[in-house]
């Protein structure tokens, strides 16, 4: 892969740029959310680990103001989201980027189309400018020779991948990655890793990373929590996660099935 | 049972504000942002350009199969020179519109709602408010507008070939003549017939669009929700087209006894 960007220095924040306050969400009365607490420091790698179903999506889709909790508090930049009005809304989400566990890339649109979308929308840049931003964010997540493909020609890593480049395409703040590396062969899910870094590092972008991949999640986190029933039940360093004595994160983090197969019966 | 009927109400009245909110949002969305040459051409050519051969198709055997009937009828009692006018007012104020619309709910509606309902279980629709797009206003108001215009110009397509079709028939294969087929129908079919068959058409256009889309922003998750989506956007579209045409023809009735008598 090529090298576009350049590192930088990234001091994580004085404080946390997210956080989540109790936040409650039930969907057709099933409750997902239980009084989930969370806090993201700035310029910061925090990875959400968690068995399947148990809400990471559904706390990241709160994270952007996709979903409005039914209780509780969404802050972003000291700005409560959970209260803005769409449009307030969307100047917000302008700040953030979203990695879809599918890629979620537009049929219709071509590859360029795609990572343009979000440029385009925004409308400070003109076309040429805009081809420019496209092909160096393609370079940068290791494309080439694609923009004028249609996602249904493209594999499923180069998806993710494209996802990623539309992500990144208006350099934001934060970056939201829902499940990367699910789905992909284990070197495609490490080269989605060491590109997670490079973003994070060329980018110094706070990072939250949706996973069941441990082996992703010790590679790109700063901090990990684990939630289980609609909590954290645990956060820490990826050290402190993997020493730990919580025997929920520690049957998790090994995978062990346990009683997994009677719970889940 | 009452509780069971009061769900049911309750869910149904429920589903009618989220629908009429759904449709005010998507009108709305043709003002605040107004679709663009990007998205409106792809959809003309889709909802346009490629229902001409199927739209063309039905309008032909519509007015030939009036034809047969009516002249079956006629003939019994010796008027075949009537048979102008009752087969023409037919195609182009009734028949000709709610067929065609009918073709097209089932063609266009139903790609319509299977796109937007794969859009919805593989997070697209939410892609697009992360990149600071409304998907009513993105993706709906486009296709409601594509369907109100398009939809009655398709009509008339159908209306003009089912109308040659009827005569071709009756003049050509059944023996009616010419000139009274001609004659009577000019004096009995009005312009007014006419457009209440193209009034007709952009209600049904309309309705399409926002019937079709709306079902698919509701499919639920995998590729059995997008297809009970995109089978209840026809069925939907068929109920609304017949009632829409029933309470239509009673507002044009009144609406023409009100304007000429």
């Amino acid at each position: 892969m090529s090298d576009t960007g350049e590192s930088k220095v990234c001091l994580p924040g004085d404080g946390p740029i997210i956080s989540v306050e109790d936040v409650h969400k039930s969907f057709n009365g099933l409750h997902v959310l239980r009084g989930l607490n969370l806090k993201v420091m700035a310029n910061q790698t925090m990875v959400v680990i968690g068995g399947s179903g148990c809400g990471k999506s559904v706390l990241l889709k709160h994270i952007i103001g996709i979903l409005r909790p039914d209780s509780g508090r969404v802050i972003f930049d000291s700005t409560d989201i959970s209260e803005l009005k769409e449009d307030d809304l969307s100047r917000v989400r302008s700040r953030f980027g979203m990695v879809f566990q599918g890629a979620a890339l537009f049929d219709s649109l071509s590859v360029l189309e795609n990572v343009a979308f979000g440029l385009r929308r925004a409308g400070k840049h003109d076309e040429d400018q805009i081809r420019e931003i496209v092909l160096d964010k393609l370079r940068l997540v290791g494309l080439r020779d694609v923009e004028d493909k249609m996602p249904s020609e493209l594999s499923g890593g180069m998806r993710k991948r494209v996802g990623i480049a539309r992500a990144i395409a208006s350099d934001p703040e934060v970056i939201l990655y829902d499940e990367p590396t699910t789905g992909l062969d284990p070197i495609m899910a490490d080269v989605v890793n060491e590109l997670m870094l490079r973003i994070q590092k060329t980018q110094c972008a706070t990072s939250v990373v949706v996973t069941h991949d441990m082996k992703s999640a010790y590679k790109v986190a700063d901090r990990i929590a684990m939630m289980k029933d609609g909590v954290i039940v645990e956060s820490g360093t990826p050290e402190e996660i993997q020493s730990t004595e919580n025997p929920t994160v520690s049957q998790f983090i090994r995978g062990e099935a346990r009683d997994a197969v009677e719970q889940h019966s | 049972m009452i509780a069971d009927m009061t769900e049911s109400l309750i869910s149904v009245i429920e589903g009618a504000g989220r629908f009429t909110r759904f449709s005010a949002a998507a009108v709305k969305g043709l003002f605040v942002e107004r679709p663009g040459r990007r998205q409106m051409v792809p959809l003309v050519m889709e909802i346009g350009l490629r229902s001409v051969p199927v739209v063309l198709a039905t309008g032909a055997f519509v007015g030939m199969v009036i034809a047969v009937q009516i002249f079956a009828q006629l003939h019994k009692m010796g008027s075949e020179s009537a048979a102008g006018p009752i087969i023409n007012i037919s195609i182009v104020s009734e028949l000709g519109p709610v067929l065609a619309a009918i073709i097209l709910a089932g063609r266009v509606g139903g790609a319509m709602s299977a796109e937007l309902g794969t859009m919805k279980v593989t997070e697209q629709l939410d892609a697009l408010r992360t990149l600071g797009a409304d998907p009513v206003s993105y993706l709906v108001s486009p296709r409601f507008l594509a369907c109100f215009l398009l939809v009655p110009l398709l009509t008339i397509y159908s209306d003009a070939i089912g109308v040659l079709g009827g005569y071709l028939m009756s003049v050509r294969f059944l023996g009616i003549s010419d000139y009274h087929y001609w004659h009577q129908t000019r004096q009995f079919i009005q312009r007014w017939d006419v457009f209440v068959g193209v009034g007709k058409a952009f209600y049904f256009g309309g309705v399409i669009g926002l019937i079709c889309c709306y079902k698919g922003f509701m499919a639920e998750k995998g590729a059995e929700g997008v297809g009970r989506a995109t089978t209840d956007a026809f069925v939907a579209s068929f109920i609304a087209i017949l009632a829409g045409n029933f309470f239509m023809a009673l507002f044009f009735n009144n609406l023409y006894d009100y304007l000429y008598t």
